[in-house]
């Protein structure tokens, strides 16, 4: 991926990106010097922001930053947007279970398709930002694969549907590098 | 990873292939990050909508702030990962209730 290639419109943060913006508010609440991870992490999501205000996150992490304390919480739920499912994401996430994928990893991947802004209407994102390099790396691997299921399964679906497309993922310390 | 050295008068010396494989150009601002790491060298700054944010807090803000980041700090890592991991999705067919047809444009 290059610099030219990486230009989303919009963006699936994941529940480790936005775990590590929190946390990086609370050590500098504490005063103490952040994580790598959480400098990373915090860099990306505002250079992110800096393009795009189509900012989202999954309805496990809009539920969790609810119950965390408002201080740190509020202001990351105001600059996102919570993706809802789309039917048949479930599904697509256990096919992707399939190439060895987390079921988590599975459930945000799926999103990254099948994830609905019910305001805008606009189903899936162009990328899905993570911590994971794992995870990542091993998205990239099979991504050919994965490319092939998913177009035999949306070929299967409604026509609704024919639209869709994978996102990318990338992580924190690359968007560093792209933006 | 790249080795640098400090000179007597505090200078470091960024090596010619990192220079140009980043891009740098004379006048080029970087920052210095102290992580719990160590050092972190960043191009482009750094995150200043965490800075902001801070900023914008009044003193009593500042104060519930500290007292609630010393209240996770104190936490396991164990115990913040059950916490980012509460109500986590099943992928599982039974679950699929709460999925929802595209919506029509």
């Amino acid at each position: 991926m290059t610099r030219s290639s990486f230009q989303p419109s919009s963006i699936l943060f994941d529940k480790g990106v936005i775990r590590r913006v929190y946390e990086r508010r609370v050590r500098l609440a504490l005063g103490e010097p952040p994580t790598l991870l959480q400098v990373e992490a915090a860099n990306s999501y505002a250079r992110i922001g800096a393009i795009t205000d189509r900012l989202y996150i999954t309805e496990q992490t809009s539920n969790v930053l609810k119950l965390r304390t408002e201080i740190f919480a509020a202001p990351i739920l105001a600059d996102t947007r919570t993706l809802r499912k789309a039917r048949y994401l479930r599904r697509w996430a256990r096919r992707l279970k399939e190439f060895g994928f987390s079921p988590e990893d599975a459930i945000v991947l799926a999103y990254g398709s099948f994830g609905v802004d019910v305001d805008s209407k606009m189903v899936g994102v162009d990328a899905i930002i993570t911590t994971d390099i794992r995870l990542a790396d091993h998205y990239q691997q099979r991504y050919a694969e994965i490319e092939s299921r998913f177009r035999n399964i949306v070929r299967n679906l409604p026509e609704d549907y024919a639209g869709l497309a994978l996102p990318q993922v990338v992580t924190t310390p690359a968007v560093l590098q792209l933006l | 990873m790249e080795k640098l050295t400090v000179d007597p008068n505090g200078t470091i010396t960024i090596p010619p292939e990192i220079i140009e494989k980043r891009g740098l150009r004379p006048g080029d601002e970087l920052a210095l990050v102290e992580s719990a790491e160590g050092f972190l060298v960043y191009q482009g700054g750094l995150d200043d909508s965490t800075l902001e944010w801070w900023s914008r807090l009044g003193d009593k803000e500042r104060q519930l702030a500290t007292t609630e980041a010393r209240r996770y700090e104190s936490l396991t890592e164990k115990e913040r990962d059950a916490i980012w991991n509460e109500r986590a999705d099943s992928i599982e067919g039974e679950a699929e209730s709460d999925e929802i047809e595209l919506p029509t444009k």
